[in-house]
Formats: C-alpha cells, structure tokens, sequence
C-alpha cells in the first residue's frame, strides 16, 4: 500500500478515523455509518472483494481501544491495486448489532453469520442469520471471552433444514405449476454428512425436480472443533500443530501463513535460506493440493484410474516430507522466526526425483481427462460462474482465477522474493467445472517450474533467527550454559512476545487466501486468532452455484472446488 | 428319461459355468484394474489370489441379511434372484463350439435377448423395494438407459440376422468359419458381408457395454452421486448375486458379440477350429471391456441417453436399411 | 522475471475431440502401458505390502515418547515440567518428588503420557532441557480397545529404547 492510498481513504471518509496497520488501511467509523463506508469502498476504491467478517471481545483485553465491549471488522480487499482495508466499528449493543452487509457482497453472508454464531453479534436485515458452525441446539457463543473453553454440551438433535430449504426453494421460480401439472412434487433429499463425495462431512439438504437441484442448503460444522478459541490458550508456537490441521492436504501451507502473519507483525526478518525454504515448501505443497484435489475429482466422475497417477506421487512424496520434518501429514514444520529443521541430506536429488515422478503422474492423467469428451461433456459449461460473480462470493486462488479473475497474491503482493521467478499464473476462460479441474493441472505445473528455479537460488546458511526472543536456542547452549537455559525456559513458559495490535496477513494457500486476522494484547498468547479459511468462503457460493444443474453436476463441482473439511470448519 | 437326464445336465453345466466365470471375473478385474492402477490387487489368497472368489463368497454368504424398515420384502429379497436367474438362462442357448452347447435352438438369439432384457427388471425391484430415495433414482436411471440400449443393439443383431438369414447362433457361426476374412467383422470377404459391418460391430459393442451396466455406462449404481445405486441397501449374498449377475452379463455379452462378429469357434487360420478359440475371442473382448472400465469417467444420464437416441438408434437404423439395400443390389 | 497471467485454452472444439474415439484411443493406450508394464514387473509398485514388509522410519519422525536415562539407569528426567507446559494438547502428566539417589534435586514420581490426546508436535522433545525424553523410538503404530491403556508410564517409557543409532539421530537433529 502506498501513502496516497491513505491519504484518499481520510479525504473521502472525513469522519473515520485513518491508520495504518503493516500495509493495511484502518478505518474505525460510526455505526451509523458502516454501510455508506463499505459501499463506497467497494464502488469508488475497488474493494471488490470482502475477504472476512470477525468480531472481537475487548472483554478481558488490558485497556481496550474502545469503550464497547465488541468491534467488527470488516477486511476488504482491492486486488488490483494490492489494497487491504479493514474497516471497524465498536458494537454498543450485540442485540441490535449492526446493519448487514450482505447486499453488497454475497460474501457477508456466511462471514455475518459466523460473527453472529461465535460473537452473539446481530446483523439487522441479514436474509439467513443462523448458527453456521455451532450446532443447531448449541447455546451461548463461544469466541465471547466469558465463555469457559472446557465447557461442554451435549447435543442430540440433528438439524433437520427443512425450514430454510423451503425458504430458499420458495424464493425461487421453481415452475411449479407445470410440475402439478404433470402430478408431480418436489423430492427432497440429504446429501450427507455421510456421502461418498462430501470427502469428509459436509451435508447438503436438497429439494429436487427430478435429478435437478431447485434448491440447495448447506450445513457444516461437522468438524468444528474450536480452533479459534483454543489458540487463544495457547502460546503463539504451540498454535502452529494446530494449524496442520487446518487444511490437512497442505499443512504445511498452513504453518507458513501462520507464522508468516505473526513475523510480520513484529518486525521479524527471517533468514534467507528460510524464505527459500518455505517458498520450496510451500509451492510442493501446493502441488499436494492439488493432487488430492484432482484425484478426488477423478473418482468422483467415475475415473478412479486416475487417483492412482495422482495420489501415489503425492504418497511417495509424503517420505520426503517425513524425513524432513518427522511426520507425513501433520508436518508442523515451521516456528516464529525459521523452521523447525533445516533440509535433510541429500534433499535436492529426493526433491527432483518427486517432481519428476509428479510431472509423469500428473501428465498420465491429464491424458486420460484432458482431451476426453466424455468427461468434457460433464464438465464443460456446468455450474459457471462470472468473474462478478465469483468476487462477490469471495472466492480466492484456483476457484476465483479459474473464473478468469488473475488474482494471486504471489503476484499482486509479492512475498519471499516471489517476485524473483519466473512462472505464470493460469486463468480460466469460462469459469465452469472444466477449467476448476483443469487449472490445478497447470498450477501444478507451474509449481514445480519455480521450486526448480528456487532450488538453485537457495543460499546456504542458518534458517533460524537468531534472536533469544524469538526463537528456542541451540541444544548444545541449553544442555551447557546458563544462560542458554534461561532462555530456552524463558521461550517455552511465556512464549514470544507480539507487541499489542490488530492486524490481518494473507498468504496465497492451495485453496486461495488463507488470512490469519490475530489481536495481540502484548503477551505471549493471542487475544483473537481468527482463521480466514479459502473453503468457508467458496462453499459459500455453493447453492449458488449449483442450482439448476443436476446431482451429478454437482457433486463434480464440489469435488473440483476442493472444499477441506479441516479449514471450512475449524 | 435319458434325453432329460441329459438336457438336465446340460443345463446345470451351463449354470456351473456362468457362476464360475462371474466369480472369477471379479478376481480378474479386481486384478486387472490393479495392474492398471500400479498396485498388485487381491494376491494373498492362494496363488495369485486364486482362492479369493470362493473366500469372498463364503463371507458374504455368512454376513446378516438385513432387510430395511419398510422395504418391500417379497419384491426386495426377489430381486437379485431376479438379475441372476435370467442370465444364467441365457447361457443355456449360447454355442461354445460345434459340439458344446446345452441345448442347440433354432431361436437362440430371440431366447437370449428376451432374458437379457429381463435383468432390468430385478434392479426396478432392488431399486423401488429399498426404500431409498437414492436406489430410487438409481433405478429410474437404469430404466431409462435398458430402453435406450436395448433399441440399437437389438436393431444390429436384426441386420446380423438378414444377412445370415436365420436366428440359429450355431448357423450364423458356420457361415463365417472359413478363415479370417470370413469373420462378419471384416467388410468386404465373404458372400454375406458389406462394407458397415464394422460399424455394427461398434454400435453392438457400446450398446453390450450399456445394457450390462458397465462403467462409463454405470450410471445405475454411480457411486459418486448415487452411493451405490441400486443396490444401496443390499448386504450378504443379494449384493453378491447383483455382483455376479453383471458379470454374467458381461460375459453373455462378449459371447454374442464373438458369435455375431468375431467368427465364433472358428480359427483365423482355417485349423484346428475348436472351443479354445471361442474363449481366446471372448476373453479378448471381456478384457477390453475391463480395460475400458479403468481408463474412462463416467459419462451422465443425459449424456449416456443422448448417445443412443440422437446417435446409435439412427444409425443403427440407417445401417439396416443399408445392409439390406446393400444385400437387394448386391 | 515475475509473474505472467495465462489463459487456459478452451477446449472441446476440435473435431478430433469431438468424435469422441481418437482421445478415447488414446486414454486406452496410457492405461495399456501401465498394465503391459506392471504385468511384467511389479518389483517397482508403490503398494507396500504391510505389514510384511515396514516402512522405512527416518532419524527425525515423531513416533512414540521414551524417557531417557543416565548411563546408571536412573532416569535423565528432572521433572521442571517444560514439556508438560509446552504441550499444545495438554496430554503429558507429571508428579514430581525428590530425588533419592542424589543425581539432581527433583525427579518425576509419575509420568504419564495419554497417547490418546497426543498430537505428535514433538514440542515435548524441543522443550526438554535435558534430552531426557524423544520420539526416536521409531514406533508409529498403537492401538488399544479403551482409553486407560492409552496412557503410558513412566516405567514403560523409560524401558523403550531408541529406534535409531545415536549418531543417526544426532544428525537428524542438525538442521534445528
């Protein structure tokens, strides 16, 4: 963000109050006036895109900023002039809350609904204010610092949805009357928690004519498990296990964000060769990503050769990850200020050696599909989406760019020297099922040109800063001296200090943006983590996406928006 | 007494060998697949995993049959009886080599396809019996793609027939058991043949495809979408005979497609015709079918309906109206 | 240098394409070549036949918890419960008592590990200041049927031994 950028936002919105945070523009307003703001920033500073919605508890926070208890922030994006904007307003009264933003973006839906689920945050004139990620029958909200983390409930109930299928089914021309007509009725129908193709639990109430989808209702939550409030017990390192388990398929994308979010909030410059590696790791990774993705996709239209190619590169490629960081999936391989080990012996001929095999596998299986009509046939022109459309719904990474929207956070806000390689970024050309499945082939592709590139780069070196107040000393210093041992104890008990603030740091993941929005209240611990999952957004747009077209259409274009149950539910 | 006794035999023969190729076929397949699929598949039991089909039989036979909450039991438990009966019945007239048949009969091909066509049946039941919206639909998709597929590739056996002049599966071999070029599949050797058979010859081997249910066709159990269609809430031995009934159908298949196409028993050569090149050729065809199945996607029930309203049946149509004016000039 | 945007081409409007056979020719003839292959050789299938044949383990996985000891037997652990706080999941439980035999002041009456809330972090391993418990036993499989015995104890961990020689996992530690 430049200085003029600043500078506009206090001239046009002369009664907010305008600071700047990292590279993000603050604005704190009025109440009465959040929804005049938020449109002008959408429609005069090209804030198309509403990355996330949160609120914060000041309940417990040593001299809060403001003299309410709650605050939501809104965090927008203009992603062609690499331009973040956050913009806050206290809460007076959770009851009556705030005026919705829904009918600005078609993503403040979900992200409202959410606020209200874990904050207690009303958003008045909200088309769908329900619990999203708590059950049904789950009182209370728990992100509100006055709720116990060991508290439990027991819930017995299952949300039956039939209440807001049918209002949803009501809101549309569902031609009815041709339908009694020919003595037919509306079917409905549960797609999951259990179904092959929700890869997890997912669970979709549908009402069907047929085999077409009239109207659809999503339920998730089935993996919540409370990430947010946990990492708020939590020390900032001891967060990053939890992470890994975020999205499962590209833990290790995770850890980097993570700590990538953190660093950058408290001026921690990183060695090179741990930028390097993390840009090495993150772009195999992704590649992992998008193994699994298209695998799961193969089998989901029928093609279950085609899982073989892919996933057994990606299974082999996981004793690599093994050997470097002790675990196959959960790689917990990054700490604030390095990683949690330098490369093993021998790793570029490993490495090459799983980028050969992937390129192989990856391109058996782009034959097998690329070409094919039969699977053209059920992929092309199904389920599209306008780039207008995809923005609004806040779609990131593959799904948005497959929309034809070249939005990439390596490009547009180049990180760890991103901009020192050479590689493009695909883009879709009609925004359907086709071109989701068929951009991750290219990513891939493209992945692997820059861990190529960056292999060569890679300077020798430590990987870890080496600041006491940062990062674990040596174990030879804590087994030998005193003063070794201090810190080393000193690091674990109270962990690192971030100084206080608020701040939000997006990292370009598999699945597209993966923020981390954090409050620090200057300790060791985090007041608020809060996840800004890809997937939450992208199944957001899912009703949308798939009414009218039928069950098959959208079970394939669930399997290619690559929904992971670990990150969309925390 | 001993013609009975004999017919009797016969019969039970045929039965013995469609059950045993529909158990080892699924060992085949699962190993094939395997091979495809860089990984070895079922090799523990016996060698080669030869033990499996019985091994799997014996665990499925032993499994609880559980019937669901307010499935129609009479048609329900029907059912799988209902898909395997009839292609076991089918078996009864198909000729594996001049000498080794069951029973020699003179409608042989009608026989066949009247009881291939009665396999749709017992899925209607597996599918409306259960009590499941998704077998339901499963169901309805099967319906709908039997009709579709039973058109064309009944159309094609129609122009086998006009050229061979009879419906008699033993007749129809002889005519083609000269040599190679004899075979109906080549176009232009031979007194009878024209230059679309190979035409026929695909349209007949994607509608056999189609009928038997196989992948990219298998959008009657879909295990994507559908979970497992039709026979979603089938455990036990019902879901193994709906297992066993594709298989045999499958096998049913290739043989009709080496009799009509492939020359039946008869040698490439002119030597030695006999019953091991009748399984050479049927083997052949099954293996692609297998092979098919690993390689494709699976296409959607519009996709798959389309292809036989707007594609096969007319030119299934338009090549027997050619056959035959082929056959008036010629 | 830097990023360039690509469009996808569009495809499915060639009429090679269309015609449904030429791709579905060749789609056969990859799926042939892997099954001519792997029917003549199958030495280099990724499939591990487990559990007669184990994985390869190396120096740094994260497998199950021991508790080291002196080169006496009595146990390295001075119980200053740094694991215990810098566990994410909160699964280790130490009792700490003095120590008789005179080595340090404290040792660990209990130590107990509820493998059943363990995540595998390895943050136990990084925050013991006295090498006096690791996850190189090399172990990665253990079930049980009911919760107790998922907890393991001190005596039990202290007679696992290492899964790896001492150099090898020394220098698996290097890159820290």
């Amino acid at each position: 963000m430049n200085d003029t950028a600043l500078t506009q936002l206090q001239e046009a919105f002369p009664s907010a109050t305008c600071t700047q945070v990292i590279d993000t523009a603050v604005l704190d307003v009025q109440t009465d006036d959040l929804t005049t703001t938020l449109t002008a920033l959408k429609e005069n500073f090209g804030c198309d895109l509403l990355l996330d919605v949160t609120g914060i508890d000041y309940l417990t926070y040593p001299k809060p900023p403001q003299k309410e208890r709650f605050r939501v922030v809104y965090t927008l994006r203009n992603w062609r002039d690499n331009l973040v904007v956050q913009v806050r307003t206290g809460v007076s009264n959770p009851k009556i809350g705030l005026p919705t933003a829904s009918s600005i973006w078609e993503s403040a839906n979900w992200g409202e609904r959410e606020c209200w689920d874990q904050y207690g945050i009303n958003f008045s004139g909200h088309p769908d204010l329900r619990r999203i990620l708590n059950h049904v029958q789950f009182e209370g909200h728990p992100l509100r610092k006055d709720y116990p983390v060991d508290k439990r409930q027991v819930l017995m109930e299952s949300d039956s949805l039939e209440a807001p299928l049918k209002a949803r089914l009501a809101s549309k021309d569902t031609g009815h009357e041709a339908m009694t007509e020919l003595g037919t009725d509306v079917m409905f129908l549960n797609i999951g928690p259990a179904h092959p193709a929700t890869h997890g639990a997912i669970r979709f109430a549908v009402a069907l004519d047929g085999e077409t989808i009239l109207a659809n209702v999503v339920e998730i939550g089935y993996l919540h498990r409370g990430f947010e409030k946990l990492a708020e017990k939590h020390t900032y390192n001891q967060v990053i296990p939890l992470t890994d388990r975020l999205n499962y398929c590209s833990s290790m994308m995770n850890n980097i964000a993570y700590v990538k979010a953190i660093e950058k909030f408290a001026n921690i410059e990183i060695t090179e060769r741990a930028q390097f590696m993390r840009v090495v790791l993150g772009e195999f990774y992704r590649i992992l990503d998008h193994l699994v993705c298209l695998a799961a996709a193969g089998v989901d239209v029928g093609g279950l050769t085609n899982y073989w190619y892919l996933y057994d590169e990606k299974e082999a490629a996981y004793d690599f990850i093994s050997k470097l960081c002790g675990g196959r999936l959960m790689s917990t391989a990054t700490r604030i200020g390095g990683m949690y080990h330098d490369f093993h012996e021998g790793w570029e001929k490993e490495m090459e050696f799983h980028l050969a095999a992937i390129e192989k596998g990856a391109g058996d299986s782009q034959g097998l599909m690329e070409k094919n009509r039969i699977l053209q046939d059920r992929m092309q022109n199904v389920c599209r989406f306008s780039p207008e459309q995809a923005i609004s719904f806040g779609l990131t990474g593959p799904n948005l760019r497959s929309c034809g929207v070249p939005f990439d956070l390596r490009k547009d806000a180049p990180y760890y020297n991103y901009d020192a390689f050479d590689f493009d970024i695909p883009i879709g050309s009609n925004g359907d099922v086709y071109d989701r499945f068929m951009i991750r082939y290219e990513e891939i592709k493209q992945s692997i040109r820059i861990i190529r590139q960056a292999m060569k780069m890679i300077p020798g070196g430590p990987v870890n800063v080496n600041d006491p107040q940062v990062h674990l000393p040596k174990k030879a210093q804590v087994y030998t001296k005193i003063e070794g041992l201090a810190n080393h104890f000193k690091m674990v008990f109270e962990g690192v200090h971030v100084p206080k603030g608020e701040w939000y740091d997006g990292y370009e993941a598999a699945n597209g943006e993966l923020g981390f929005h954090f409050v620090s209240d200057g300790s060791g611990t985090p007041y608020k983590c809060k996840v800004r999952p890809p997937c939450f957004y992208t199944l957001g747009s899912f009703p949308a996406m798939v009414e009218g077209s039928m069950i098959a259409d959208a079970i394939v274009n669930l399997s290619c928006l690559n929904i992971i149950g670990g990150e969309l539910d925390r | 007494m001993i013609l009975t006794l004999t017919i009797l035999l016969a019969v039970i023969i045929a039965i013995a060998w469609a059950a045993f190729n529909a158990a080892y076929l699924v060992l085949a397949e699962r190993r094939g697949a395997g091979i495809i699929q860089r990984r070895p598949g079922p090799n523990i039991n016996g060698p080669f995993g030869l033990l499996q089909p019985p091994l799997d039989g014996i665990k499925l036979m032993a499994k609880q049959l559980i019937i669901p909450d307010g499935a129609d039991k009479f048609m329900y438990i029907s059912a799988p009886v209902l898909v395997m009966c009839p292609a076991i019945m089918s078996f009864v007239a198909l000729p594996y080599s001049d000498w080794l048949q069951a029973q020699n009969i003179d409608v042989g091909l009608l026989m066949v396809f009247a009881f291939a066509s009665m396999g749709t049946m017992g899925i209607v039941f597996a599918g409306w019996s259960s009590r499941n919206k998704y077998s339901l639909m499963a169901a309805m998709r099967s319906v709908s793609q039997a009709v579709a597929y039973e058109i064309p590739m009944i159309i094609t056996a129609l122009t086998i027939t006009l050229m061979a002049g009879t419906t008699n599966l033993d007749a129809i071999v002889a005519q083609q058991s000269e040599n190679f070029f004899h075979w109906n599949i080549f176009p232009l050797f031979g007194e009878t043949h024209n230059i679309l058979m190979p035409f026929s010859f695909l349209i007949f081997f994607i509608c056999s495809m189609a009928e038997t249910n196989r992948a990219p066709f298998d959008l009657g159990e879909a295990e994507g979408e559908l979970v497992a269609g039709f026979h979603i809430e089938y455990g036990s031995m019902g879901f193994g005979l709906f297992f066993m009934g594709e298989y045999a159908n499958i096998v049913i298949g290739a043989t009709l497609a080496t009799i009509f196409f492939l020359g039946g028993w008869s040698c490439p050569f002119g030597l030695f015709p006999g019953v091991w090149w009748f399984l050479i050729k049927m083997y052949a065809i099954i293996f692609t079918i297998i092979w098919i199945r690993w390689t494709f996607p699976r296409t959607t029930i519009y996709g798959l309906l389309n292809l036989s309203w707007k594609i096969l049946i007319p030119a299934s149509l338009v090549n027997l109206l050619l056959t035959a004016g082929l056959m008036k000039v010629f | 240098m830097a990023a360039k945007v690509k469009q996808l081409p569009s495809r499915g409007g060639t009429p090679a394409e269309k015609v449904y056979l030429i791709e579905i020719f060749k789609g056969m003839a990859i799926t042939l070549k892997h099954f001519l292959r792997n029917l003549w050789d199958n030495s280099n299938l990724y499939v591990r036949h487990y559990p007669e044949v184990q994985p390869d383990i190396p120096a740094r996985w994260r497998g199950r918890h021991r508790l080291l000891t002196h080169p006496d037997g009595t146990p390295k652990c001075v119980a200053c419960f740094m694991c215990q706080t810098n566990c994410p999941a909160d699964c280790i439980m130490i009792k700490a008592g003095t120590r008789i035999d005179g080595v340090t002041e404290k040792m660990p009456v209990s130590f107990t590990i509820d493998l059943a809330e363990c995540i595998y972090c390895g943050y136990c391993v990084e925050a013991c200041p006295e090498d006096a418990i690791r996850m190189d036993t090399g172990i990665y499989a253990f079930t049980s049927s009911n919760r107790e015995e998922m907890k393991i104890g001190m005596t039990e961990m202290l007679s696992l031994k290492g899964g790896f020689p001492e150099e090898e996992y020394q220098k698996g530690l290097e890159g820290e």
